[in-house]
C-alpha cells in the first residue's frame, strides 16, 4: 500500500511539474511586452526597467519558472497584467465560490441521479425502462454542456411564453444562498452542468451492475434463498459501485471544461467566465492561474479516486 | 495506471492492450454459422455456383462491413454525415445562383451571390423568419443563416479533418513505434500522456488559443482561403485539438500493436528474415485500421464540439466569419425575442455530433463483436 502511494505521488509530481510547466512556457513566449502595454505610449525607461523587475520579467526564464511554481505553491499566481499591481488572485477569488457552489451541486447530483438510473436500468435490463433510459443517457453523454444548455434555455424561454411566468433564463444569485429567487436561478444551470456526469455514472452504473449480477456469488446468494432485495444491495450494489470509484476524476475533468460553457451561457461569474474576460484583456497571468488550478484540481481528483479504487479493492495493490 | 485508462472515455472502453479484443479473428469469421458454413448433410445437392461460394468465405473486414450495414442506427448516422460533407461543400455553390435581383434600400441592387453569402450584411432585414430569399431566415445583422450555417459546417468539416490527419499521423507512428519497441520512446509517450491528460477537455486548447489568439491572427491572416474572413485562428484551434487528441490514438495503436506483436504471422514474418520496417508496414499497421477507424470516428465528434466551444467562447473563428459556435453565440443575448436563431445551430450539432457517436459505436460494434453486453 505505502509503495503504490509513493509511486502514484511520485507520478503526481511529475505531472504537476509538466502541468505548470506548459503553462508557464506558453506565458513565457506570449506574444507582447506586457509592460510595455501596461504602460501605454509613454515609457519611461526608468519606470520599465522598475515594473520589469517588479513583476520577475528580467530574470532568466529558469528563475521565472522557479519563480512561479514556489509562488503556485503558496497560492500566489502573481500580478495582473491588465491591473497594475493588482494580485491575480484577487480577481479569481470572486469567482471562486461561484464556481465551487456549482460544482459541488453538480458533482452530488450526478452522483446522487446517475447511480440509481444506471441500477434501475441494469435490474429491468432489455425492457422499455432500460431502453428509454439509456437512450436518453446516451444523448446527454454525446451532446456538448452547451447545447444542452441552449436547449434548457429555449424550454424557459417557451415555458415563460405559454405560462407568462419570469422564470429567468441566465444570471446566477447570492453565492451559497437559498432564497427561492436564488434558487430559480440556480436550478437550470446546476442541472445542465450535471447532466453530462449523470449519464456518465448512470452508463457505467448499468455496465457494472450487469456485471456483477452475472457473477457466482450473486447467483450463490439467490441458490441460498436470500430475498431479492439482500442479494441486489448486500450482495451486488455494494460490489458495483466500486469501479464507479475510478470515474470519480474523469468526471471531474468534465466538469472542469463545461464549466467555461455554463458559465458563459447562462452569465455566471465563476472562474471560468473571469478567465474568458481575461483572455480579451491579454491579462496571461490570469488564463495560467486558472488552467493551473483546474489542471491540478483534476490531478488530485485522480489520485484521491485511485487510491480510494486500491482502498476498495485490494487486489488492484498487486498491480 | 491501467486502472485509470480504462475510464479515459466510457466510448471507447478499454483501450490498453490486455482487455482490447480486436483482431482475434477467428472469433469473427465463426461469429455467425450458417451464413458462412454449409451445412454438412446437404453435401450432395451443393451445385457448383455454391461451391464457389463457399470457398470464396468472406474477409473479416467484409464481414464487419456486412454487419455494420445491417445496423440502421449507424446506416442512417452514416447518410447524415454523408450530407454534413455534401452540404457545405456543394450547398453555398448551389445557393447562391438561386433568386433573382433584390434591390436592397442600403447596398442598390444586388444579386443572390451577395445576399446569399455568409458575411453579407443587409441591416434592414433583421431577425427574420424564413422566406424566398432567406430559406431559413436572417439573423441580428440580416445575414443569411443558411449560408451562414452551411459555411459554419464547412468549418466543423474542415477543423475535424485536419485533426484527424495529425491525430491519425501521429498516433500511428509514435503509438506503432512505441509499442513495437518499447523502451524510451514508450516512456516518453506514457509520460507525455499523463501531462496531457492532466488537462481534461478543452483546458489546453483554451489556453493555447487564449494566450496566442490575436497573434495567430495576424500571422496567419495572410494566408489565402484559410487566412480572410476571421478564420485565421482556426489553424491554431486545429493544431491545439490535435495535440490533445493525438495521445489517445497512441495509445489505443500502442496496445493493439502490443497485442500483434505477440502473434504468430508477426513470427513467421520475424523467422523468415523480414525487416523491422516491412513487419510494421505490411503487417502491423494495415492491422490497425479498424481500431484506428473506430477512434477517429469518435474523435470526430470530441473535435466538432470542441471547435464549435472554442468559437463560442470567442477563441475560434473571429467576426465576420461563421461557425456553429459563432452562430449560437451571436443569438444566445436575444433568445427569448428570436429563439430560432440559436436553435438552428444547436440542432445542427446535435445531429452531426449523435450521428458521428452512434456511427463510432457502429463502427465497434461491426469490427469487433465481442465488446457488445
Amino acid at each position: 500500500m505505502v509503495q503504490f502511494l509513493v509511486k502514484r505521488f511520485i507520478g503526481l509530481i511529475f505531472v504537476v511539474i509538466g502541468v505548470t510547466f506548459i503553462t508557464f512556457i506558453m506565458g513565457y513566449f506570449a506574444p507582447g511586452d506586457p509592460i510595455r502595454e501596461m504602460l501605454g505610449n509613454h515609457v519611461i525607461p526608468q519606470v520599465y526597467n522598475q515594473l520589469k523587475h517588479q513583476y520577475g520579467l528580467d530574470l532568466p526564464w529558469y528563475q521565472q519558472y522557479w519563480n512561479f511554481l514556489t509562488h503556485l505553491a503558496r497560492f500566489d499566481f502573481g500580478l495582473s497584467y491588465h491591473q497594475q499591481n493588482y494580485p491575480v488572485w484577487n480577481i479569481l477569488s470572486d469567482g471562486v465560490p461561484v464556481s465551487a457552489e456549482l460544482g459541488f451541486w453538480a458533482l452530488i447530483l450526478q452522483i446522487l441521479v446517475g447511480v440509481p438510473l444506471g441500477i434501475i436500468s441494469a435490474l429491468k435490463a432489455n425492457t422499455w425502462v432500460d431502453t428509454v433510459n439509456m437512450g436518453t443517457m446516451l444523448i446527454l453523454y454525446a451532446l456538448p454542456a452547451f447545447v444542452l444548455a441552449i436547449f434548457v434555455q429555449l424550454f424557459i424561454v417557451w415555458i415563460d411564453q405559454q405560462t407568462g411566468a419570469t422564470w429567468p433564463v441566465a444570471n446566477w444569485g447570492n453565492p451559497w444562498q437559498y432564497s427561492l429567487s436564488d434558487i430559480q436561478l440556480k436550478l437550470a444551470p446546476i442541472l445542465v452542468f450535471a447532466a453530462t456526469g449523470t449519464a456518465l455514472y448512470a452508463r457505467l452504473a448499468r455496465t457494472s451492475m450487469l456485471e456483477v449480477l452475472r457473477q457466482d456469488y450473486v447467483r450463490t446468494a439467490r441458490a441460498k434463498g436470500l430475498r431479492e432485495r439482500v442479494v441486489i444491495y448486500r450482495h451486488a450494489f455494494r460490489n458495483a459501485m466500486i469501479p464507479l470509484i475510478t470515474v470519480f476524476g474523469f468526471s471531474l475533468g468534465l466538469l472542469v471544461t463545461g464549466a467555461f460553457f455554463i458559465e458563459q451561457i447562462f452569465n455566471i461569474p465563476g472562474i471560468a467566465e473571469i478567465t474568458i474576460t481575461s483572455v480579451n484583456n491579454r491579462d496571461y497571468p490570469v488564463i495560467q492561474a486558472t488552467v493551473v488550478l483546474l489542471a491540478v484540481a483534476v490531478v488530485i481528483g485522480n489520485l484521491i479516486s485511485d487510491i480510494l479504487y486500491s482502498v476498495a479493492d485490494p487486489r488492484i495493490k498487486a498491480a | 495506471m491501467d486502472t485509470k485508462d480504462q475510464n479515459k472515455d466510457p466510448g471507447v472502453m478499454f483501450p490498453d492492450s490486455a482487455v482490447s479484443p480486436l483482431f482475434i479473428e477467428d472469433t469473427i469469421a465463426t461469429n455467425e454459422p450458417g451464413e458462412v458454413m454449409t451445412a454438412p448433410g446437404t453435401a450432395t445437392t451443393i451445385t457448383a455456383t455454391q461451391l464457389e461460394k463457399a470457398k470464396k468465405s468472406p474477409t473479416p473486414f467484409q464481414e464487419s462491413l456486412r454487419r455494420l450495414r445491417r445496423d440502421k442506427r449507424a446506416m442512417v448516422s452514416l447518410g447524415i454525415l454523408v450530407l454534413f460533407v455534401l452540404i457545405p461543400i456543394f450547398g453555398p455553390l448551389i445557393y447562391q445562383h438561386i433568386g433573382g435581383t433584390y434591390q436592397s434600400t442600403l447596398n442598390g441592387p444586388i444579386g443572390p451571390d451577395v445576399y446569399h453569402s455568409p458575411f453579407h450584411q443587409e441591416l434592414d432585414r433583421q431577425d427574420e423568419l424564413f422566406s424566398g430569399q432567406y430559406w431559413l431566415g436572417t439573423d441580428s445583422l440580416g445575414r443569411d443563416l443558411l449560408a451562414r450555417l452551411m459555411q459554419g459546417m464547412l468549418i466543423s468539416l474542415v477543423v475535424a479533418i485536419l485533426v484527424e490527419i495529425v491525430d491519425i499521423t501521429l498516433g500511428i507512428t509514435i503509438g506503432v513505434l512505441a509499442g513495437f519497441y518499447g523502451g524510451w520512446i514508450d516512456q516518453l509517450l506514457a509520460r507525455f500522456t499523463d501531462i496531457m491528460f492532466a488537462f481534461p477537455g478543452l483546458l489546453f486548447a483554451i489556453l493555447l488559443t487564449g494566450i496566442f489568439g490575436t497573434e495567430a491572427d495576424t500571422v496567419f491572416s495572410n494566408i489565402p482561403i484559410i487566412g480572410p474572413n476571421g478564420n485565421a485562428r482556426l489553424i491554431l484551434v486545429s493544431l491545439a485539438l490535435a495535440l490533445t487528441t493525438w495521445p489517445l490514438m497512441a495509445r489505443y495503436v500502442r496496445g493493439q500493436t502490443l497485442q500483434l506483436k505477440e502473434q504468430q504471422f508477426i513470427e513467421a514474418a520475424r523467422t523468415s528474415g523480414t525487416t523491422d520496417v516491412r513487419i510494421i508496414l505490411r503487417h502491423i499497421i494495415p492491422n490497425l485500421f479498424s481500431i484506428v477507424i473506430v477512434a477517429a470516428t469518435l474523435n470526430m465528434s470530441n473535435t466538432i464540439i470542441g471547435e464549435a466551444g472554442l468559437s463560442l467562447l470567442g477563441l475560434g473563428v473571429q467576426a465576420p466569419g461563421s461557425s456553429i459556435g459563432v452562430m449560437i453565440s451571436d443569438a444566445t443575448s436575444n433568445i427569448s425575442t428570436h429563439p430560432w436563431e440559436v436553435l438552428l445551430p444547436s440542432l445542427t450539432l446535435t445531429l452531426i455530433v449523435l450521428a458521428f457517436s452512434f456511427l463510432g459505436d457502429g463502427l465497434r460494434d461491426a469490427f469487433d463483436p465481442r465488446s457488445k453486453d
